[in-house]
């Protein structure tokens, strides 16, 4: 066997980013719905752009019990319906033939093993190096079973020249000694080089943007302070309901399912400090400074930042949705929380007296995931004098959908007298870049073949996430009937309103 | 516009030259809301050709689909007995993401004939976006002498190598191009740009560790193709990625490795896909990608002892100029392994 390190010349050029080696990825939990909706729809858009690795393997790993044949045409017509791209039937023909099923229970140490033999096969087969990627996409209740299994079958310990890598999918744990746990865990089978904990906020184009837009461009970064931001907005909304998923959100609710990851992964990569470079250390060194900066929030003022509430019966788009409570598998007295609005303070020099709003929720008008930076007034003289209502400057950045960033400013309308409006200067990710965005996963998976961890989370970026999550529901717990009601289709609750009132603002209209 | 003489093209609105910024801004008053202006280049396409300005307006309008963009189509026609320039706009509009608006792309034509010809950096360039730059598409074949004022303003000048009479001509014509600009204008042959799906088949056919081990024991390189140049500039890009320096044994060109061993070449020059084969010969494998007519990807393989099951299919890229033209506009850099491989074919073309 050559050695792994020697590099092809041939690649130089073709692409900004070295290419993965080949490697064999196992999805634990193959049957389920991630594997099918964006798993291999990712892995073969990967294929059909030319960006997988020659002799990439896929090994799904599941309970059920069905052959390679029957599981590469369920998830042949998975990539029909949800695959970006179309399916190429000569390209489909030689992408399945490198997919194959190995049954399973994940308890069961000897399917391990006898997984290891199968790789090794394959290695031989099809010259993948002993190189591993293990995708933990079963369900968070497996995480430990299978981690223990895939370190006493030896299957976490790469032989010499290759590398064994796993990506777990979120939630990582459900509060900070729960993430300790399984960090211990991964630990325990892994090195941190090799963990990569997915958030696939951070796969999104427009997420990866913000670090260009503010780093380079010399005009915004002047501005990205205190001296110049009245304050920041960050909002996911989304007008499903639990859509199935009751199961595990009654045990989560949103500041667990979206505030721990997503929102404060948004919050970190808009209030980092510019990094010492790119690598994935120094980025995350950055976002962990802005976690530790964060002003815990705890006791009274839990209440007096941070709203809960819950859905009730309304109108989404015409038509009539059930309540929370109602819904299929939810508890009928149900305290889980479909929405929280959170006032956060970041204790750093950059940020100090910036109050940043974040809001997320469930059965909302409409989906959308955004952050607006919004700019301090101009000086109350000449054109924002006491007669003239000037609103302030706001830079809106997109996430999803119609991805883009958005500066609003004042402009004088045409005439003879003053009047001033606001006009907004917009750039649409659609518009100038006509060609279809990857899919997160697909940047992810690849990520993860080539060994970049910057966007992934760092174990200790998850552990503080949950350390400023866990006090608010520490403070909650106390009081667990203390949840506000809002009618699905609206924004939330009146009491949302009421805590970003309180610093003389108001939620964006979106 | 001269009664008497009818324009030869007819690809829009007719405006007088002069009035062209505000016949467009009149355009955009009378969509109103629903339409959305973009442009991220100038493009800028060159023809003498009057059949292509009706190809060349379809063409742009595939590109600023993806590719927002000014387009200013120029058909020179330095026969004509009189010296005239006219001017045609038009928009190129498509829906965006999920239908909520239209964006439009704007098409300025111009017909300059005669003696106007030698006008058209004065007649073009005044109506390009301003701070946006100027990609410029040059059809056909490039004639002495060339205009500093011309090239000075093009930030990427766009040719076809393989649509050339006499490559070995036009090449360093090109190139004295790239000297009056001193060296700042990028160069994009729809040629090499045509190779891009090859280039990457071939690296991944090498990523494999079997082909890895053996790719500084390759003898020979056999590759068929649509067009010598293409071929050509395929093998300078092999050659000159691995180390291999052109050499002349027994009257025969050959390249010989870093370790000095000879390697053969051949170029077949065949009717089909831009590259139908590349193979190499290295003593105990074979390595190779090809591409069936029709097919949409080349299929590499790997004929190695312990290796049962090696075969890749890569995307070969679409062969229609104007997906060629969108890689082209899409990839961007400065494509200093183009020169590399065309410093390796050039002399194997004369």
């Amino acid at each position: 066997m050559p050695d792994t390190k020697e590099v092809n010349p041939l690649r130089e050029g073709l692409s900004s980013r070295a290419m993965p080696q080949p490697c064999a990825v196992v999805i634990f939990g193959a049957t389920g719905d991630l594997t099918h909706r964006k798993l291999v729809p990712a892995l073969y858009n990967l294929a059909a752009d030319g960006a997988l690795p020659p002799a990439v393997s896929v090994v799904g790993f599941a309970r059920r019990d069905k052959g390679d044949e029957i599981f590469r045409k369920e998830l042949e017509e998975a990539a029909r319906k949800f695959s970006r791209q179309q399916l190429n039937e000569e390209l489909w023909t030689g992408f399945t033939s490198s997919i194959f099923y190995h049954r399973s229970e994940f308890h069961d140490l000897e399917g391990y093993q006898s997984l290891a033999k199968r790789l090794d096969e394959l290695d031989a087969q099809r010259g993948t190096r002993g190189n591993r990627l293990y995708y933990l996409s079963a369900g968070p209740d497996q995480f430990p079973v299978i981690l223990e299994n895939l370190r006493k079958s030896g299957l976490n310990r790469a032989q010499p020249g290759s590398w064994a890598r796993v990506i777990v999918e979120k939630p990582f744990g459900t509060d900070l000694p729960s993430a300790q746990r399984l960090n211990d865990l991964v630990k325990d089978a892994f090195s941190e080089k090799d963990t990569f904990r997915i958030d696939h906020y951070l796969g999104k184009e427009t997420a990866q943007n913000l670090m260009v837009m503010r780093f380079a461009n010399a005009i915004f970064e002047q501005l990205w302070n205190s001296r110049y931001i009245d304050h920041v907005q960050i909002t996911a909304s989304e007008p499903l309901g639990v859509e199935g998923r009751a199961g595990y959100y009654e045990k989560a609710g949103a500041l667990r399912d979206m505030v721990q990851n997503h929102l404060l992964q948004l919050l970190c990569l808009t209030a980092m400090e510019p990094p010492a470079g790119l690598d994935a250390d120094a980025i995350r060194d950055e976002k962990v400074k802005v976690l530790k900066s964060l002003r815990p929030i705890t006791g009274d003022n839990v209440r007096k930042q941070v709203i809960r509430a819950q859905y009730g019966a309304g109108t989404i788009n015409g038509k009539r949705v059930p309540a929370y409570r109602d819904e299929q598998n939810v508890n009928p007295e149900s305290v889980t929380e479909t929405y929280v609005a959170l006032h956060i303070n970041i204790d750093n020099w950059r940020w100090a007296g910036v109050p940043f709003f974040v809001r997320v929720g469930k059965r909302l008008p409409k989906g959308a995931t955004e952050i607006a930076i919004q700019f301090k007034a101009a000086p109350p003289v000449l054109f924002n004098a006491e007669e003239q209502t000037v609103e302030s400057n706001a830079l809106v950045i997109r996430i999803q959908p119609d991805e883009g960033v958005a500066l609003r400013m004042s402009a004088k309308m045409p005439g003879s007298s003053l009047r001033i409006e606001p006009v907004k200067m917009d750039f649409h990710y659609g518009t100038s870049f006509g060609k279809a965005t990857p899919e997160a996963y697909e940047r992810l998976l690849l990520d993860a073949m080539s060994g970049d961890a910057t966007l992934f989370a760092r174990r200790d970026e998850v552990e503080e996430a949950w350390m400023f999550v866990d006090a608010i529901r520490a403070e909650w717990d106390k009081d667990p009937d203390d949840l506000a009601l809002y009618a699905a289709g609206t924004w939330g609750p009146i009491e949302a309103d009421e805590l970003i009132a309180r610093y003389g603002a108001t939620w964006r209209r979106l | 516009m001269n009664s008497t003489e009818q324009a030869l093209i007819e690809p829009g609105l007719p405006v007088e030259i002069g009035r062209i910024d505000k016949e467009l801004g009149k355009l955009w008053e009378e969509t109103g809301d629903t339409k959305t202006r973009a442009s991220l280049i100038n493009l800028a396409i060159y023809t003498e050709s009057a059949e292509s300005v009706a190809e060349n307006t379809n063409l742009i309008s595939r590109i600023a689909s993806q590719h927002a963009c000014r387009a200013l189509l120029v058909f020179a026609n330095p026969g004509a007995p009189r010296e005239e320039a006219r001017a045609w706009i038009s928009a190129h509009c498509h829906l965006a993401g999920k239908g909520e608006g239209q964006i439009c792309s704007e098409q300025i034509t111009f017909q300059l004939d005669g003696e106007m010809v030698a006008a058209l950096p004065n007649i073009v360039f005044s109506h390009l976006d301003s701070d946006l730059p100027l990609y410029f598409w040059w059809q056909g074949q490039f004639r002495e002498p060339l205009d500093k004022k011309l090239w000075g303003w093009v930030d990427r000048l766009i040719y076809d190598s393989s649509q050339w009479d006499a490559p070995a001509e036009q090449f360093p014509l090109v190139q004295k191009i790239r000297t009056l600009t001193e060296i700042r204008t990028i160069l994009c042959d729809l040629a090499w740009t045509r190779l891009l799906g090859a280039r990457y088949a071939i690296a991944q056919l090498f990523d494999h560790s079997c082909a890895l081990a053996r790719i500084h024991e390759i003898k020979r390189v056999t590759i068929s193709c649509h067009k010598q140049v293409t071929g050509l500039l395929l093998l300078g890009w092999v050659a000159t990625q691995l180390g291999w320096k052109l050499q002349t044994l027994n009257g025969r060109a050959c390249f010989l490795s870093n370790a000095g061993a000879p390697i053969d070449f051949e170029i077949r020059v065949l009717a089909g896909p831009t590259i139908g084969l590349c193979a190499f010969e290295c003593g105990d494998a074979t390595l190779e990608i090809t591409q069936q007519p029709g097919s949409e990807y080349f299929q590499a393989r790997i004929g190695c002892e312990g290796v049962s099951d090696a075969t890749m299919f890569v995307p070969a890229g679409k062969s229609e100029i104007a997906d060629t033209l969108l890689v082209a506009l899409g990839r961007g850099g400065t494509h200093p392994l183009y020169r590399k491989a065309l410093a390796v074919a050039d002399p194997l073309l004369k």
